[in-house]
């Protein structure tokens, strides 16, 4: 467990711990904010084949753990579903 | 299948309006739309898991386009709790039960509006990321949480 997750353990949801900002991504955060929205989903959205994931129409879990364990099972470990 | 786009997002938001249908925008579509400059495939929406919101939750996505059979519509209408929907104009994840999020209430009482979309707020929108666990995920939060803390700056001057 991290930093960041034992500070979310202790409070519940919230993310609260004060951090610096990278100067790199600040400028990112910044140059977004003056995008317009729809630029920014231009942007943001990509789409690319995902194997198994994308293979079928339709699928639905009873429940999100039935989920994360049919991604662990099923998928590529290169897509990243996995826990870690 | 193309990537999603804002008109779609948009197509969602008046939808799901018009059907009453309650939900936010949640991972890293919902980051995006709070101004989050990353890359993600899928929009991923959490909706109110309770019969009626589920019930219109089937008609606002038939009027989207997605070709539910009776079999899916009735999964979809019963509220299980994580469903991918890939047989319509884009593909969109319905997330009923986020880890992370106790209760679609609480998430509701804290969300952000950008444009007429209902959006998470980002700190559950990072709960439920780092409540996930996934490789994926752990990759992209230490960016997430710094977007965290120049939203909260930004929102507060």
């Amino acid at each position: 467990m991290d930093a960041h997750e034992l500070k979310e353990s202790r409070v519940g949801y919230r993310a609260v711990e004060e951090t610096a900002i990278p100067p790199e991504w600040l400028a990112e955060f910044e140059a977004a904010a003056r995008r317009p929205l729809e630029t920014r989903f231009r942007y943001a959205f990509i789409h690319t084949h995902k194997p198994v994931m994308d293979d079928v129409p339709f699928r639905a879990f009873d429940t999100t753990a039935d989920y994360r364990r049919w991604c662990e099972e099923n998928l590529p470990d290169w897509l990243g579903y996995g826990r870690v | 299948m193309a990537a999603f786009e804002y008109r779609q997002a948009q197509e969602i938001r008046d939808c799901f309006q018009r059907h009453g249908v309650r939900y936010l925008f949640l991972g890293k579509s919902g980051a995006i739309l709070l101004g989050f400059p990353d890359t993600t495939q899928d929009a991923d929406v959490f909706v109110e898991k309770t019969p009626e919101n589920c019930a219109a939750l089937v008609l606002a996505l038939r009027e989207l386009g997605f070709a539910l059979s009776e079999a899916q519509a009735a999964e979809v209408e019963r509220g299980k709790d994580f469903i991918q929907l890939k047989n319509g104009p884009f593909d969109l994840d319905l997330v009923l039960a986020p880890d992370g999020i106790e209760r679609f209430s609480d998430a509701w009482r804290r969300r952000v509006e950008v444009e007429g979309f209902p959006v998470c707020h980002i700190d559950d929108i990072i709960a439920s990321k780092a409540a996930t666990n996934r490789q994926k995920d752990r990759e992209s939060l230490p960016r997430l949480r710094s977007f965290r803390e120049y939203w909260m700056r930004q929102r507060k001057s």
